[in-house]
């Protein structure tokens, strides 16, 4: 009997054990995996836009990634490469009183989950941004769903023909659109950019414009000018090279290819941008505000067409004379357009001298918007020519 | 059952007096009966014991043509002609006239001559294949060690396969992987102890370790261990593995089980214990630590550039072993905008056909792939290849082809595969094997979170395991600096000065300062 005892307390200890696992697991399936979705069972937006419609409703476009193409059956031999004939993608569209409303609506007329995990583009309608970007932006950084890191453009014209596109080179319209952004020759706005810039001081923001471009049969979008938004609407657009303008001046320039011509010479130099930095410094003397905006470059010679001999430092000290003359020309160019003509403060003067001169702007943060058309702006460029590429003078003109 | 049970109660009850006493080996009850005077009655009790034992002959001669003697021998286990010249033709031809044991001790030529005093030394030797000799009128015996058995050669270790180094391998019998042993370590430092464990079977073990480098607790612990064995039998070194491991209850082997005798004598220079068991062709190797089940010895016989590499690209797999399908379970089935858009599409695009969930895709694939290897491992090696074949050719592509699996799962799957041989001990391998499906169970539940749970269960549980003392994560937890050169890295030979901790503290130098090469200094000048 003592025997016995000894052996049923371990077993009763076992068995306790072994249900209290059971029960454990069992939590495992009460869990019911909420929010397990699989793959096939979502509908994933490459890219998404937003338009106004007639009856000044919201409209919300996206454009689906098609996962069944046809010749994709057969996944062991070649699957149907990107461009082929089949579409690879879907546009759907539905409105609702605002975003969120519409955005369930879509949910409605789509058998797979709205995914917004990989929408890396969105387009503002020009109607839509010209009435209001507030409510379409707070939905965008409220909801958890969109990445705050997708960029966002505004087209001229309406969203849905954008979206509409079917990209000859790319997969689809988002990696067109994401990689012309990328390339720094236009603005490069993300959401989270967009919304720190309508917070901020200055309350004014760019938003690169997206154009439809025919060309031959193929249409394509482009990034052409600036949407210019002041206090949550968009204001007015700037062009292309009033955009460069102001990519200099919020030092946001990354490629650049500048021509310019001497004064006494026939021909044209080029240079290639290798690196830039743009510094303003504010100063405040009595009631005059100015900024200095000092902009180093190190530029390459790329092309020379006219008979200077690049390995003369006179003569490249005139021609980086000439490469800053048309620097500052450039950067006036967008200075005149954004603060004399639309009075939006795009390049955050605001932020600049609330820095360096924080009471003297609290005083005037009221007046912000007066002041600072009249803001005074000197423009120094410090171009600096470092290379004259693999030939010196141009050697194949005689003269 | 009962009876059975009070029966083998019985045995461990004697058995425990027992090992108190010098001779721990677990004999049944004749064990101790001191031989008699009477060659008869030393006849009678052998005889009985050794009843319808076809292959043990008594063979029964007269020493001197005088003196009545037996000689007792296992047929195919003795070395007859060696029996008959040195042992046999010396006694018959006997001019002696005092038959005494010790006179005749003088008269064979026989090198190896052991004094048995009971029944039970009659019974070992006779087992182990030694010749006994009883003589009436002796209450002692003699024994010779003339035996001689089958045994296979040496042969390259097929589990264990180096590119540079040596090409033995431990093999079945006791006295030839003991000799194995001292071949390379050639000093009276290297101790062996010896003892049988099993009831019935008289396995012999042995216990190796270098004396002035393994700490005497240790040693002490491992024989206690042995000692407590009491089992009917043991027919291989998994046995008494599982009987003197630390934590019986998880998934990761406590001892390394090694075939090559280089790797039991290195780990003997870094003070463990090595236990050999008759019968079993490999060594089991006592403390280790998970790092040690991960190295190989290829480690040291390549530049240790390229040792540290393999190294790395091992611990990496290690997780890929583990983590693989449960990752790719969790990012596919909750995580999805983790991955970069172009990888995502080409997923969604191949997922498409495939009817089931991503886990219940994994669990398909992976269940079958360990099919594979089980069905593999067991076929003679001329049908494996032709199961690899259909396996990874029909079966992979078909299942893509016919769309129950896509072909990222079949890659990741096969990724895992190749990732789990990379464990250069295969217990080690297979311990993470199996861990891989409670981790895509998880990972299908709870995503990233399921996998980080199950990852902090499977790194707590490493934590607290100990090998025979030795935490398992040693060096890293509790962290020992010095180890750390031979576990993060492969340092060179004359960087490893130290031996590992807690097996070599009070002989903590392997090597003498300044053995890196380099020319001599201050002799250009004279």
């Amino acid at each position: 009997m003592n025997n016995s005892e000894g052996m049923f307390v371990p077993m009763r200890k076992w068995r306790a054990a072994l249900l209290l696992l059971f029960l454990c697991s069992q939590t495992f399936f009460l869990t019911g995996c909420w929010n397990r979705i699989e793959i096939n069972d979502l509908a994933i937006i490459t890219a998404a836009g937003f338009d106004l419609t007639q009856d000044e409703k919201v409209e919300i476009t996206v454009n689906l990634f098609l996962t069944h193409t046809q010749g994709n059956v057969d996944m062991m031999g070649g699957s149907s490469g990107p461009g082929g004939s089949t579409p690879q993608s879907l546009v759907q569209s539905a409105s609702g009183i605002n975003l969120a409303d519409a955005l369930s609506k879509l949910q409605q007329i789509l058998s797979r989950n709205i995914f917004w995990g990989q929408n890396e583009v969105f387009i503002f309608g020009e109607t839509l941004a010209r009435r209001e970007l507030i409510e379409p932006m707070d939905f965008l950084t409220r909801h958890p769903a969109p990445r705050e890191r997708a960029n966002v453009f505004v087209s001229k014209g309406s969203a849905k023909e954008v979206l509409k596109l079917q990209p000859p080179v790319e997969r689809n319209l988002a990696e067109v659109l994401r990689e012309l952004a990328k390339t720094q020759t236009g603005l490069n706005i993300t959401v989270k950019e967009l919304a720190q810039m309508m917070a901020g001081k200055a309350s004014a923001a760019v938003i690169p414009l997206v154009e439809i471009k025919k060309q031959e049969k193929i249409k394509i979008p482009i990034i052409k000018g600036t949407a210019i938004v002041k206090n949550g609407r968009m204001i007015g657009r700037m062009d292309d090279v009033a955009t460069r303008g102001v990519l200099w001046l919020r030092n946001e320039i990354k490629k650049a290819t500048v021509t310019v011509t001497p004064e006494d010479k026939e021909g044209y130099v080029s240079f290639e941008l290798l690196k830039s930095h743009t510094e303003l410094t504010p100063h405040i003397e009595g009631n005059e505000w100015s900024i200095t905006a000092k902009i180093d470059t190190l530029d390459d010679i790329v092309e020379n067409t006219t008979s200077i001999n690049l390995l003369d430092t006179e003569q490249t000290k005139r021609l980086e004379e000439k490469l800053a003359d048309d620097l500052v020309n450039r950067v006036n160019l967008a200075l005149t357009r954004a603060q004399k003509e639309m009075k939006a403060d795009i390049f955050n003067f605001a932020d600049v001298f609330y820095r360096k001169y924080p009471k003297e702007w609290n005083q005037v943060k009221d007046r912000w918007d007066e002041i600072y058309p009249q803001v005074k702006v000197k423009v120094e460029a410090h171009p600096n020519i470092t290379r004259p590429g693999l030939t010196g003078k141009n050697f194949l003109k005689r003269n | 059952m009962v009876d059975r049970r009070k029966g083998w109660h019985r045995l461990t009850r004697s058995n425990r007096q027992k090992s108190s006493n010098a001779n721990p080996a677990n004999m049944p009850s004749f064990d101790q009966t001191p031989l008699a005077k009477s060659l008869a009655e030393n006849l009678q009790m052998l005889q009985s014991l050794y009843a319808d034992c076809a292959d043990v002959v008594f063979h029964d001669f007269l020493i001197g043509e005088q003196t009545k003697a037996v000689l007792i021998y296992t047929d195919g286990l003795t070395n007859v002609e060696e029996v008959d010249q040195h042992v046999l033709a010396p006694l018959q031809q006997s001019l002696e006239l005092q038959h005494t044991i010790p006179n005749i001790r003088n008269m064979i030529s026989v090198l190896s001559i052991k004094l048995m005093r009971t029944i039970g030394d009659a019974v070992t030797e006779i087992s182990n294949g030694n010749p006994v000799l009883l003589v009436d009128q002796e209450s002692q015996g003699l024994s010779f060690g003339l035996s001689k058995w089958q045994k296979r050669s040496i042969e390259e270790p097929t589990a264990e396969s180096v590119v540079r180094g040596p090409r033995e391998g431990f093999i079945e019998t006791l006295a030839t992987n003991t000799s194995l042993l001292r071949q390379k370590i050639k000093g009276p430092h290297l101790k062996i102890k010896s003892m049988r464990i099993g009831r019935y079977s008289n396995t012999p073990v042995a216990v190796a370790y270098m004396d002035g480098i393994a700490d005497p607790a240790l040693i002490e612990e491992v024989m206690n261990r042995l000692q407590r064995i009491q089992i009917d039998g043991v027919l291989s070194d998994a046995a008494i593995e599982e009987l003197i491991e630390d934590n019986p209850f998880s998934p990761f082997p406590q001892l390394l089980s090694t075939e090559r005798p280089d790797v039991a004598c290195g780990y003997l220079l870094e003070g463990h214990v090595v236990i050999l068991v008759d019968g079993t062709p490999s060594a089991l190797i006592a403390p280790v630590t998970f790092f040690s089940l991960l190295q190989s010895p290829d480690d040291y016989t390549d530049r240790y550039f390229i040792g540290t590499a393999t190294r790395w690209l091992r611990y990496l797999f290690l997780f890929v072993s583990l983590l693989g399908p449960s990752l790719y379970v969790a990012v596919v089935s909750f995580h999805q905008e983790m991955l970069p858009t172009t990888l995502l599409l080409t997923l969604a695009r191949s997922r498409e056909q495939v009817p089931f969930p991503a886990l219940v895709e994994a669990l398909l694939m992976e269940t079958m792939f360990e099919a594979l290897r089980e069905a593999g491992a067991r076929l003679p090696k001329q049908i494996g290849s032709a199961v690899s074949i259909v396996g990874a050719l029909v079966i992979g592509q078909a299942a893509i082809s016919a769309g129950i699996a896509s072909a990222p799962m079949v890659m990741v799957v096969a990724i895992t595969g190749i990732a789990s041989f990379m464990a250069p001990r295969f217990t080690a391998g297979i311990a993470v094997r199996l861990l891989r499906f409670p981790m895509m169970f998880l990972a299908s539940f709870l995503g990233l979170l399921g996998v980080i749970l199950g990852v902090t269960v499977i790194l707590t549980h490493l934590l607290t395991l100990r090998s025979f003392g030795v935490p398992y994560m040693e060096p890293l937890a509790p962290l020992q600096v010095r180890g750390l050169k031979d576990v993060l890295i492969r340092a060179p030979r004359w960087a490893l000065r130290t031996r590992p901790h807690l097996t070599g503290e009070w002989n903590k130098y392997r090597e003498a300062p300044g053995q890196r090469p380099s020319p001599e200094k201050g002799d250009e000048g004279e």
